[in-house]
Order: C-alpha cells, then structure tokens, then sequence
C-alpha cells in the first residue's frame, strides 16, 4: 500500500515520513499554537492593566493562566525544539533520516491530536484552571469537579507520549547513524544538547505520566493517591510534577543553548570556544537538573536539611551553565562578527539568559525564596530565561536554518524590526515583573486593588506584551512574504561549518548523494579554509535521481494509530458511551499496528 | 535627627534601585497600613519588620550584590566584544578567517572557580538561616502559639491558650515570639505577612507547618488600636485566590491583653434594631459562631459529634471591631456589609456563603447587630 502513495499534494504530507517534512509540520503547528498563547497571555494583561478590572472573571482568568503556561511550555518550545531537532540532526549527522521514519511521524500526528484536545476544551467550555502544574488537591474531584481539570490531565498524558516516542527515536539515531569518522566528540553541539534532551525526556516523561495517571484514577476512579480525605498526600503530587517539570526546563533550555552554540561561531568565523567543556557542562546540567527538583517546593515546610541540601544542589547548577555563559562570550572574542538576524537574537539570548539565570542563583537561597516564591519576582525569572532565553535563541534559528529548508532567505529588514520590537516589548514587559515581585504582588491573582502600589507597573507590563505582539506580527508577515517572494538561497547560506551547508537548499528527499566522511569537527568549514586560513574548493554534494536511493515509503498507519490512541482518551470523557469510544479507539490502535508492522518499510 | 537622616536616605536609595519611587507610585485610595520606608507600599517584601525578615534582608543583600557583580562581568565583555570585532559584510570578502582559537583551559579553570567561591558567600548565610529556626519541641520561653487554618477564601486564627478562636484578623501583641501552627481545611494556601518575612505553605491533611518569628515593635508607642499589616495567600486556591487577604494587627501587651479578655464579653444588645438583628442572626447560626451566644453552644455540640464537625464560616465575634469584611476584601462599611449579605458570590466569585434571601431591613437589622454590638472596646 506505501509504496503507490503520492509524492506531492495534501495527502503526501498526511503520510509523509520524510523527517524534514515532518519538522516542518512541526515547526507550522508550534507557530499556531504560539498564537494561541500569546493572545492568551495579551487577555490576561489586558485585565491587569489597571486595578479591578472587569475584563475577565476570576473563572477565566484562572483558565487562560493555565492554559498559557500549558500551550506555550507544551505546544511551542517543545515542539518548535523538535522542529530543529527533525530538520537537523540526520543532515548535521550524515544519516539519510532517522532511525524509525514512521515513528516520527506517529510521534507528530499524537502531538498535534494532543493539542487539539487540549483545546476543544475551550469549545465545550470547561478549560482547564489549576494552573499548569495543576496542583492537588484543588485540582482533584471535590474542589474541581468539571471536567476541566481532565482535558489537562489527558492532553498532557497525550502530549508526553509524543514526546517519549520522539526521544527513543533520536536517541537511537544520533547513537546508530552518524556517517563514518564522526565519533561522538567530532559532532556538533546541537547534536549533543538535542541527544542530552532526548535522555531527559526519557528519563523524566515516565514520572509525570505515572503520576497523571494516579490523578486519572483519583479524579474518575475513587483512589485517594494525592487526597487527605482518604489518607493521600497532597505533596506528593507536588514531587512527581517537579521531579518531571525541573528536568523539562532544562529540555526546554538545551535545544536552545545548542543553537546559539552553532549560529555564534558561523557570525563570528571562529570555532565555538572550549567545545568539550560546553559537552560536559550540558551533560553536568543534565544530570544535576534531576537533583533540583524540589527548590519549587521550598515554601512547602519540607524540613531544613530538605531546603539545605537542594539550595546546594541548585547553586551547583549554576557553575556549569556560567561556564557556558563565559565560553560564547570567549566565541565572539576576536573574530570577525556579523550582526544578521540570526546573531541578534542568538547574542541576546546571551544577555538576556544570563539575566534570567542571575535571579535564579537569587531564589536558590530558602530564605530569600520565601519572599519571592509565588511572586511576579519568579515569572520575572522564567520568562527571562525562556524567553528571553529559549525563545530568541529559537527564532535565531528559525532565521539562520529557514534558507536551508525553504530555499529562500528570510527578509532582514523585517528580521532586524521583529526583533528590536521583541527586545523592547520583552524588556518593558518583564523586568517591571521584578519591582512587582519585590513589592509583594502574588502570581495568579485576577485582580488587585488599587491601594497596593502596583499600578504604574503593571501598566508598564501591559504595554510591553502590546509591543511584544506587535513584533509577532512582524514575523508573521516575514514568513508568508519570504515563502513567496523571498531572496533564493545558495546552498551554503551563511559560510556555515557544518555539513548541512554541503547540501542543497533546500535538500533533496534522500539527504546526501555521497554518504560524507569526517576527519574532524566543523568538518564543512576545513573543507573551505585551511589552517591558514587560505580559501579551499570545497566539494558540494552532487543531485542525483532520487529513484537510485532507497527511501522509506510514507504510511497511513502512523496518522491511524494516533487516531486511534487519541480516540482512546477521548472515550474517557464520556460516563456511559465512554467504554465503547475507548474500546473503538484500542481497537484503531490495534488495527493501526497490524498494519504498520506488515507494511513494506 | 540624624538618624531620621540616615533611614530616610537609605530608603531613598532602596526605591530607587527598586523601581518603587514614591513619587511615581500611585496614590492610595486609603493609607490603612503601616507603611515601611523602603516602598511605602501594603505588601512590600523588603521591610523586615522582625528577626525572620531581618535575617532574609541580610542574605538578599549580600546576594544582590554578588549578582550584580556577575551581571557586570557577563555584560561588560559582551558589550566590549560586540563593539570592537564587529565587521561589515563586505569587508568579509577579503578578509581572511580570524585565528580559530579552540580554548584556554586556564580561563576555564577561572570562570569555574570564581562562581563557585561566589555560591559559597550566598550558601553559607543561607544555611546558617535555615539552621536557626527554632523546631516545635523546643520553643523559647514566652512564645505564643497561634494555629492557623486556611480556607476558601478566608483566615482561621486560633488562640488555644487563650481560648480565642477568630477569622481574618490576626491580633498579636508587640516584640513576643510566635509560633504559628498551619494547616488547611480545604486545599492548600500559603501564609503570608511580606512586611514581616517569608512565606510557607498551609496544607491539608496532618501535616503541620512550623512558622516562628517575634513580632515587631510598635512604631508609634501608645498608640491604641493597633498597627495593621496586610498579608495574602500566596498559593493558587481556586476562584477567589486573589481576594484572600488578611490584617495582621500588631498592639503594645497591655492593650493585646485587653483585647484577649474583651474578646470573651459577650454582644451588647441595646437598641430594637440590634434585637431584631440578633433573631436574624439564628439563621446564620450553621456556619458562624461569635461567644457569649446561642451560635457557641451550637458549635460546642457540633465538635462534640463523631467525628466532630467544624462550622464552615468564619468566627464574627468581634465583628464589629474589623476593619474588613471579606477576608480583607472590602473596609467593613453598612453599605458594603448589605452588599455581602445581600449576595456573596457578586464580591467573591465562587463563595461557599450564599445569599439567605433576607429582606432589606433584616439585612439592616443584622448588620446593625453585627457591626455594633459586637464590637469590642479594649
């Protein structure tokens, strides 16, 4: 059946298991989901511009602030991350594609279904409100009893899924598949930082999904895991969220750290400085990352040896990411920069990260902790480190790689006005959130009165998330303009140093002609330059007819089995009929798998 | 007057660098609180009215400044770099790669060393601070306990050695050790007097939240009625998380004992007004206890059952004394009281109190005798 299905037109993408199309899909559909948690984020604003406002209810706003964190955390970085991660890593590892095509394609389509169910929450009015960490036991039965809380707990199961399966399948690619001569320390780092997130998501996803799980069954099937009422612990809930949610802020932060690592260098025509020691401080963070956990919790009366012991834990982290910070300065040191899109937002990410990360070592203090915790002090946080962090490093690379998978350059002038707008908007709209903090406003309050002193601010605030969005729409305008008018594309864009920039832009379906051989790392650039810095010929990879190549065929099966297992969650929903939707569900899913397993790959 | 001076410059300095400048702050409704220097605002984080606070300011300061070292030693070469290796695009074409430094293992070895030694100057203090909280089996001498009890959307206090059992005002008396004992009825909330220090959580189930700090000196001595300071859950508790608030009142001993024994006398009933009142207030009797009253009794039998039931409504009885209703929500005016009685869930979305469908003039009435004859004199 794969093999008679077509190349081209909607049904290719449908089927399709080529990895670059499916980052594509990825990338689209992070970008969508942006949209809905930025317009959520300017709701929110709108009504805390001025004191007892009456845009939102306290209901509402309690759903948009969950739904924001939910969207943005689950629905753009992690997969906008893995959008870079499907592009990259067979090209930035000379592998044909990854090591389980359909795979990638199933973890997609659970993505996307995963989103959508998260959503229709919207469309039947009971969005979810416990906010996104989503705490017992306001989140359980008796103090929410809608299903609200249940969309919540079965998109982000959902969601985790996807996440999983993509995890073993890069684990295993970036582990099996790089061409000849690549050993592990002649990669480049985005393909270290995408291999050390794929481990986090494995290690980290298998607690949060047994722990929702739990909540399912307290929620639907009387168990009383995380209620008091029947001897349960609330905190529990509050470990195994934080056990999976400090390693996620790490699988957010990563991606991100590997792409400035790789646009730097290439803007600055030098190698990145103390590679090895950036390997091992990503692999520290990593590992340290799980022993952190609990400074979310350090209000929660855990005991003084608990705080003591974590607060080490968590200034410890500090030193590695330091390290990192001090190595991209020492890139940029002596070499020749050039200030295109990409840079800005890449060197930005250097300030504004560093800054993020400097009120961070703040809360990492139990005492100090005290005063900021469940304040604007620690959104100001977050926000500068994912924010400004993640996500300029982020749309760096969506500017520096959209030439190599579009074959066309994005428009600067819109690129360097994209981001100034983002710089100032970002700026106005979070650094205000630390005087907030300081000046004792609580997080997740729908409303303040107007004797508190917050007011100039939080006006501030408002503006800031007003110019932000304007920014976003420049961005929006950049992408459909450049898609259709936007300047071609060589194949070696940007005078890059590693071997996508062998391949043409965009590439061919089956990656490289001549499977490459590398001697060294930044195999591409000491093929043009030699150690003098005299210019080379290098050897571009030849076009040939794709038919001499064997591809794996697309599939229908990937799309039906998530049908099939989103059916399966949805049936949950349902108190009579539900049993007979899930059974329908596991049913697809079988039939799905049937399938796939005796398909031709 | 030097002194006077000196606090008044250091919180000129302290709002600037804060972003609190009196001057651009926006003008209070009403100036009910004690205002600190630092940011003359109600829920200001770094007063540090007592010891707790005092040791959280003294860490947070040694940490800021760390920081804002760090900071200059990130963003000054950044900046530096930035200006002098910047290049034109088409001086590129003739210009040979720059040298391809790879690394340098000594500046590695510093700007790994540096930070760590930095983490120690915060990490020592902080762990000093954590060790000093005294634990619950040995308390120092004369501390007061108070038990405090989260729910949705209001502040149980209770008194046990002083038998006193009120809602949403906390009354303490000056310069005394505290020991206050959290919990939740419900789901879990956060206690928090930011002039005073840091916050923990109130959680529900057994376990029992230990925070201890000594309440701060009056700072107008011989004043009477109380110096109030405004505290707020800090943890999301569902729909009206944001109108959660409660009044800390801090008193000189003697008037704090005057209180504690006035608390006892029970309602002053004189007019019709209040004596219609009070047969209204039988119907409120379920949910609400003040003392001296059927509504105690009431509640006695209640706690006597198997297992004992706990009224669901805060203790009104010095209502009449509160400067609040609402759990800090509204100043406990006629109109505003009506207002509440009348329909709860229009001033706290999602209140467990409903509207009783009283007429007006029983809502009078009972307003009358909630706001007159119960208030205490001390």
């Amino acid at each position: 059946m794969a093999k008679g299905l077509p190349h081209t037109g909607m049904v290719s993408w449908l089927t399709t298991v080529d990895h670059k199309r499916i980052g594509i899909m990825y990338g689209l559909s992070a970008f969508i989901f942006l949209l809905f948690g930025g317009v959520e984020a300017l709701l929110m604003r709108t009504q805390l511009a001025v004191p007892n406002n009456t845009v939102l209810e306290a209901g509402t706003f309690n759903s948009l602030v969950t739904m924001h964190g939910t969207t943005m955390i689950f629905l753009f970085v992690m997969p906008l991350s893995a959008a870079f991660f499907n592009f990259l890593t067979p090209l930035l590892i000379g592998a044909p594609d990854v090591a389980f095509p359909r795979m990638n394609a199933l973890s997609y389509w659970i993505f996307l279904f995963g989103g959508i169910l998260l959503n229709f929450s919207f469309v039947v009015r009971m969005v979810p409100d416990g906010g996104w960490f989503n705490y017992a036991n306001l989140t359980g039965k008796i103090f929410s009893p809608s299903h609200a809380i249940d969309f919540w707990v079965l998109g982000v199961q959902v969601l985790g899924l996807a996440s999983l399966i993509a995890a073993i399948n890069f684990f295993v690619t970036i582990l099996n598949m790089r061409c000849k001569g690549m050993t592990l320390l002649k990669m480049p780092i985005f393909v270290w930082t995408t291999l050390i997130t794929q481990i986090l998501l494995i290690l980290s996803l298998p607690v949060i999904t047994v722990a929702l799980v739990m909540m399912t069954f307290d929620r639907n099937f009387g168990t009383g895991f995380f209620d008091p009422g029947s001897g349960g612990q609330v905190l529990m809930w509050q470990h195994f969220f934080w056990i999976f949610g400090h390693p996620e802020v790490y699988i957010l932060i990563l991606p991100a750290m590997g792409i400035v690592s790789e646009v730097l260098p290439t803007f600055s025509r030098k190698p990145l400085f103390g590679y090895s020691v950036m390997v091992y401080s990503s692999c520290s963070i990593g590992f340290l990352g799980f022993a952190v956990w609990a400074h979310h919790m350090f209000t929660t009366g855990m005991g003084p040896w608990v705080n003591a012991l974590f607060s080490a834990a968590t200034m410890l982290i500090a030193v590695p990411t330091g390290a990192k910070i001090f190595n991209w300065i020492a890139t940029l040191w002596g070499g020749q920069l050039r200030f295109t899109t990409p840079m800005l937002f890449c060197v930005s990410f250097i300030a504004m990260f560093t800054f993020g990360g400097l009120s961070g070592v703040m809360h990492s203090s139990p005492p100090i902790d005290s005063q900021h915790q469940d304040t604007y002090f620690v959104v100001a946080h977050f926000h500068y480190v994912l924010y400004g962090g993640a996500v300029m490093a982020l749309f760096g690379g969506v500017f520096y790689w959209f030439p190599k998978v579009f074959g066309v350059y994005m428009h600067e002038g819109m690129g360097k006005l994209q981001f100034w707008l983002y710089m100032i908007g970002f700026n106005c709209t979070f650094f205000p959130m630390h005087f907030l903090g300081l000046q004792g406003m609580p997080r997740r309050i729908y409303t303040y009165s107007a004797d508190q002193g917050w007011n100039l601010w939080n006006l501030v605030v408002t503006g800031g998330s007003y110019i932000t969005a304007l920014g976003g729409i420049v961005f929006v305008v950049n992408l459909f303009y450049s898609l259709k008018w936007g300047k071609k594309a060589p194949a070696d864009c940007w005078d890059g140093r590693t071997l996508e920039w062998s391949l043409a832009s965009p590439p061919p379906e089956y990656n490289f002609a001549v499977d490459p051989e590398v001697k060294q790392l930044d195999a591409w650039w000491h093929q043009k330059y030699a150690s003098d810095g005299t210019r080379l010929t290098p050897v571009f990879q030849p076009v040939v007819d794709p038919k001499t190549k064997h591809l794996p065929h697309p599939s229908f099966w990937p799309l039906i089995l998530a049908m099939g297992l989103s059916v399966m969650v949805v049936g949950l929903f349902f108190d009579n009929m539900g049993h007979y939707i899930s059974v329908g569900g596991i049913v697809m899913a079988l039939l799905a798998t049937y399938g796939w397993v005796y398909e031709e790959a | 007057m030097k002194q006077a001076y000196k606090i008044k410059a250091q919180s000129f300095w302290f709002s600037l660098l804060s972003g609190g400048i009196p001057i651009y702050a926006a003008p209070f409704d009403e100036k009910p609180y004690a205002l600190s220097g630092s940011f003359n605002t109600p829920m200001d984080t770094i007063a540090g009215l007592t010891d707790w606070g005092q040791d959280i300011n003294y860490v947070y300061g040694i940490t800021t400044v760390i920081v804002a070292f760090v900071f200059l030693a990130v963003s000054i070469p950044l900046i530096y770099a930035i200006r002098r290796f910047r290049v034109k695009e088409s001086d590129l074409a003739h210009m040979k790669p720059p040298k391809q430094v790879h690394g340098n293992a000594l500046l590695e070895f510093i700007w790994t060393i540096v930070p760590v030694i930095l983490l120690l100057f915060i990490a020592i203090p902080t762990w000093q601070i954590i060790f000093r909280q005294p634990d619950a089996n040995h308390l120092p001498a004369g501390t007061m306990k108070i038990e405090v009890v989260g729910h949705q959307w209001w502040w149980e206090f209770r008194y046990p050695e002083l038998g006193i059992t009120t809602a949403n005002e906390l009354h303490l008396p000056e310069n005394t050790p505290v020991y206050f004992a959290l919990s939740s009825a419900d789901v879990i909330h956060s206690f928090w007097v930011p002039q005073f220090g840091g916050k923990l959580d109130a959680i529900p189930g057994t376990h029992i939240n230990h925070l201890f700090l000594t309440t701060p000196p009056l700072r107008h001595s011989g004043k009477s009625g109380g110096e109030y300071y405004q505290g707020q859950c800090a943890e999301l508790c569902g729909l009206s998380h944001a109108l959660m608030r409660f009044e800390a009142v801090v008193h000189g001993k003697a008037e704090f004992e005057r209180w504690a024994l006035a608390y006892h006398k029970p309602p002053v009933v004189e007019t019709a007004q209040q004596k219609r009142g009070e047969q209204v207030f039988m119907q409120c009797m379920s949910c609400h206890t003040i003392y001296g009253t059927q509504s105690e009794e009431l509640e006695k039998q209640m706690l006597a059952m198997t297992p004992p039931t706990h009224k669901a409504g805060p203790n009104l009885t010095d209502f009449g004394s509160r400067r609040t209703l609402g759990a800090g929500t509204r100043s406990n005016t006629a109109e505003n009281f009506h207002a509440w009685v009348h329909d709860p869930a229009s001033i706290k979305p999602g209140s467990r109190m409903v509207g009783l469908g009283l007429s007006p003039e029983d809502i009078e009435a009972v307003g009358a005798y909630l706001r007159q004859s119960t208030a205490k004199t001390y």
